[in-house]
């Protein structure tokens, strides 16, 4: 990866902080009022206006604050969140193994079922079974995260009643080992189902497009000529070649699975990043709103920045290119 | 090459299904006043009902008709898909025509700055920024398009940078043709194609981000939305009101799978075009 592509990533980081620093203030108005929100503030004594005016350095040019503002970034201090009444860290500590879990489970899922139907089915290109696939995955496409959030919590939750409506865990429960696992599991099963079947239609679509393409490639006529199995071609040739899209694509997969988290997450009352912008949104927790946005931004970046770093190596022909 | 539409749309059975998809979303959000008889902004005594002859989706928490405020959701959804569609494809014309047009240095900004921004998920802007202004229905359309355009200008500046190179565009130049005039007679229609489907791409996502920010409760509260209306219903969801929760979920899911098919079958018929544009100066 080239030096002018890490100075795209830094830019990217200082618009993120920018945004996070400059859109509350500049907006018109007390920055207290952008800052905590409507809500707390009502409830504020004048004295405490003042003091927090003080203490948050407000009366203090722009740039002095700004300063001060990347040095606590720095430090780890997110800010105070109103609404909770805690560090915004511990909240985001709190919820981001919950949203690890979910989305991580269900990239690698989504991945490996939509990528070996997307073989398999773009190898039968025309035929009955790659047909039906692609027209029923076509729909599933058109279904938004959301909708098939409530459908599931609709049929499975409400109405069969097989799964929680909402949590992590069961509160109180004092679970441990193997049926604490279990437990989570069945709270997980739904919002994880859910998330899945949003990924896995684009990562089944991709991957088919790749495979029809790559089929008509000479070197798959090669393979086939020195009488290589079907079998190997199918994994070896068109399939290892097709995953290089998807990987590539990460970034913009993660940006969606974050998305479709954030709505299934309030649809399933699971406790994790979604759940929380959900909650500061409501309670207009402004400082938890900011480090929600920081954090989750940092992470994509960071994952992103990754994938671009190893990607040379899975797919060696971009050495060459200018990136 | 000379595209018949129509004949692609009507061949195809993805295309012919957007259409009637499409079609019946239009006519519900343009009749939506003769289709029921209460407004949808109506509040009455008569809260959280079952579905009845009366109501034919029940009532809400507040007393007001679901079946009405779901129609009406219709218009909110199309108007806002629409007005982000053709916002975004202008923008994305004006900046990616005008970064292959003018080159130098402020090309390569554009470029850098577009880079910069599809780093970001896009997502995290528009929630930050709405969380703070609050969007009415034109805000949002704004908020919407300003994050949508980069990748849509990143695809006219490539394809503007290959047109340039044809030559009825160069017989153009020789005949005297200036900038401004090549750009409006030969270069904005010949990107025709590709404009229509960013179109579509994106009327398609301000579909459902619409619908999910005000989920959310980010956007005006009261803006009838198939997202508000979501939102209320999975606050009553113990009350198995699934007459409330389906409604707008499936108004929504129709909406966006008609814009999804129009843009595949779309794609299909354009694809040699398309390709070309894809590979070159990207």
């Amino acid at each position: 990866m080239g030096r002018k592509r890490i100075i795209d990533y830094l830019l990217a980081l200082v618009i993120v902080i920018s945004l996070n620093f400059f859109l509350p203030r500049l907006l018109p108005g007390d920055p207290l009022l952008s800052i905590y929100g409507e809500d707390a503030l009502i409830t504020m004594t004048p004295e405490a206006k003042v003091e927090l005016t003080r203490r948050m350095g407000l009366d203090k040019p722009l740039w002095e604050q700004f300063f001060n503002y990347l040095s606590g970034i720095v430090k780890g201090d997110l800010g105070y969140s109103y609404y909770f009444q805690g560090p915004v860290l511990d909240l985001l500590l709190g919820a981001l193994p919950w949203t690890l879990l979910l989305t991580g489970l269900a990239l690698i899922i989504s991945t490996l079922i939509g990528f070996i139907l997307g073989v398999e089915s773009g190898w039968r290109k025309g035929r009955l079974a790659d047909q039906g696939l692609l027209t029923g995955f076509m729909f599933l496409n058109g279904f938004p995260d959301l909708v098939i959030g409530l459908f599931l919590l609709l049929l499975f939750g409400v109405v069969l009643g097989l799964f929680p409506l909402g949590g992590a865990m069961t509160p109180y429960s004092q679970l441990t080992g193997v049926s604490l696992l279990l437990d989570v599991l069945h709270h997980l099963f739904l919002p994880l189902s859910a998330l899945v079947l949003t990924e896995i239609a684009s990562c089944y679509l991709l991957t088919r497009t790749t495979v029809v393409t790559l089929l008509e490639e000479p070197f798959i006529l090669t393979a086939r000529a020195k009488g290589i199995k079907p079998k190997n071609i199918r994994y070896r040739h068109v399939g290892r070649n097709s995953l290089l899209p998807i990987v590539t694509r990460t970034g913009v997969r993660l940006g969606r699975l974050f998305t479709g988290a954030l709505f299934i997450e309030t649809i399933f009352a699971y406790p994790g990043m979604g759940l929380l912008i959900y909650r500061a949104i409501l309670g207009r927790d402004f400082p938890l709103i900011q480090g929600v946005f920081f954090l989750v931004a940092v992470v994509i970046l960071l994952i992103n920045f990754f994938v671009e770093l190893i990607y040379p190596r899975i797919d060696p022909r971009v050495k060459n290119n200018a990136y | 090459m000379h595209i018949n539409y129509v004949r692609g749309f009507k061949e195809n059975r993805l295309g012919r299904l957007g259409i009637i998809f499409l079609a019946l979303i239009l006519s519900i959000a343009f009749l939506a006043p003769v289709l029921t008889a209460y407004s949808p902004r109506q509040v009455s005594e008569n809260i959280l009902q079952p579905p009845s002859q009366k109501h034919w989706l029940g009532t809400n928490d507040l007393g007001q008709d679901i079946w009405s405020r779901v129609i009406f959701g219709a218009r909110t959804s199309f108007i806002t898909a629409l007005s982000v569609g053709i916002l975004t494809v202008t923008l994305a014309v004006f900046i990616g025509c005008s970064a292959a047009l003018l080159r130098g240095i402020y090309e390569r900004f554009v470029l850098r700055l577009i880079d910069i921004f599809l780093i970001i998920p896009n997502i995290l802007l528009l929630l930050l920024t709405a969380a703070y202004l609050r969007p009415g229905p034109v805000t949002m359309v704004i908020v919407l398009s300003i994050f949508n355009w980069p990748g849509c200008a990143r695809i006219i500046r490539a394809q503007t940078l290959t047109l340039q190179e044809k030559s009825h565009i160069k017989a153009a130049k020789t005949f005297g043709a200036g900038t401004f005039y090549i750009l409006v007679k030969h270069i904005i229609p010949d990107l025709g194609p590709i404009l229509a489907s960013s179109f579509i791409a994106h009327a398609r996502r301000a579909v459902f981000m619409e619908a999910g920010l005000a989920f959310l409760g980010i956007s005006d509260p009261l803006l009838i939305s198939w997202g508000t209306i979501i939102n209320r219903a999975l606050q009553y969801s113990y009350l198995n009101n699934w007459y409330w929760l389906l409604p707008p979920a499936l108004g929504l899911s129709l909406t966006v799978m008609a814009f999804s098919f129009l843009g595949y079958t779309l794609e299909e018929i354009l694809n040699p075009r398309l390709k070309v544009g894809k590979n070159a100066g990207d």
